[in-house]
């Protein structure tokens, strides 16, 4: 049996974290150009990239790069720039609650791990 | 770019928006200037916004420099880009601050010293209408970037509690 500290689960968790990270910046990016005119809203699909995540780790493949897309479907205002505010506050707040849903997961697994260690006691 | 190259993106936009504002206000405080050091009434300025382009030297030697380390921390710097290439702007900045170009307002006041030879004087052509518009704009958009600040902030604390036990 091997002894690694980190789990494919912590490893998992990890790239769930990376996604979530992402979104919240693509979020923070299409924020910080509301009122660039031109500007095209920016965005990914989470739950595809995780699927592939999720193969990757546990094939042992190193994180691959995240696809972004311009976001269609929006109402572009009449200098173009097509970024909704209401979209972009909901995704941020889907983003922090996916992020600290990771951060708890991986507190959980480390804490599995360090009971391991401490069982005999 | 990592968790606090957000706080830099929402930070740009506060530094755009906050200069939006005081534009507006210089434009209200010149309202009614007749004079200016280039000569004639004072004109209406407006600012442009326009995304940033990334720093590439930066991206690159960030890279590089990680290559030789774990895979994972290449992958996780990379700014995100679009299918063409492109990178995704991680932020924004005022690339101009124009002039309005509209003729000036005339408004006959024979004894005003900036009177012309017909006795009309030159205003600027500022609407407090909509230069409160705009100033609300700004607000709203400073808030909106502040509220993603706080939320950046929420994130990086809670990433501090994984190492807590």
């Amino acid at each position: 049996m091997n002894m690694e500290i980190a789990t494919q689960l912590s490893d998992q968790i990890a790239r769930y974290l990376d996604l979530a990270t992402t979104e919240a910046k693509l979020t923070a990016v299409n924020m910080a150009n509301v009122d660039t005119p031109g500007y095209r809203t920016v965005g990914m699909d989470f739950e595809a990239e995780m699927r592939e995540a999720l193969v990757d780790a546990g094939q042992g493949h190193a994180p691959r790069k995240v696809r972004v897309t311009e976001v269609d479907g929006l109402i572009a205002r009449p200098d173009g720039n097509n970024v909704s505010v209401d979209r972009e506050s909901l995704n941020l707040a889907e983003a922090q609650l996916k992020f600290r849903t990771g951060v708890a997961l991986l507190r959980q697994e480390y804490q599995r791990v360090l009971d391991a260690i401490h069982a005999d006691k | 770019m990592n968790l606090f190259g957000m706080m830099e993106t929402s930070g740009s936009a506060m530094e755009a928006e906050r200069m939006r504002a005081e534009v507006v206000a210089a434009n209200m405080a010149n309202a009614e200037t007749t004079r200016t050091a280039q000569g004639g009434p004072y004109r209406r300025q407006e600012v442009v916004f326009s995304a940033n382009q990334g720093d590439p030297n930066f991206l690159d030697s960030m890279t590089s420099a990680s290559a030789g380390g774990t895979a994972t921390t290449s992958a996780v710097l990379q700014t995100p880009a679009l299918p063409d290439g492109t990178a995704v702007a991680p932020g924004v900045h005022i690339s101009a601050v124009v002039e309005d170009s509209s003729p000036p307002l005339k408004r006959y006041d024979p004894g005003h010293p900036d009177a012309g030879p017909d006795g009309y004087v030159s205003y600027p052509d500022i609407n407090p209408l909509t230069e409160m518009v705009d100033l609300m704009g700004a607000t709203r958009a400073y808030g909106l970037n502040g509220a993603a600040v706080q939320a950046e902030k929420g994130m990086i604390t809670s990433a501090l509690e994984i190492a807590k036990s």
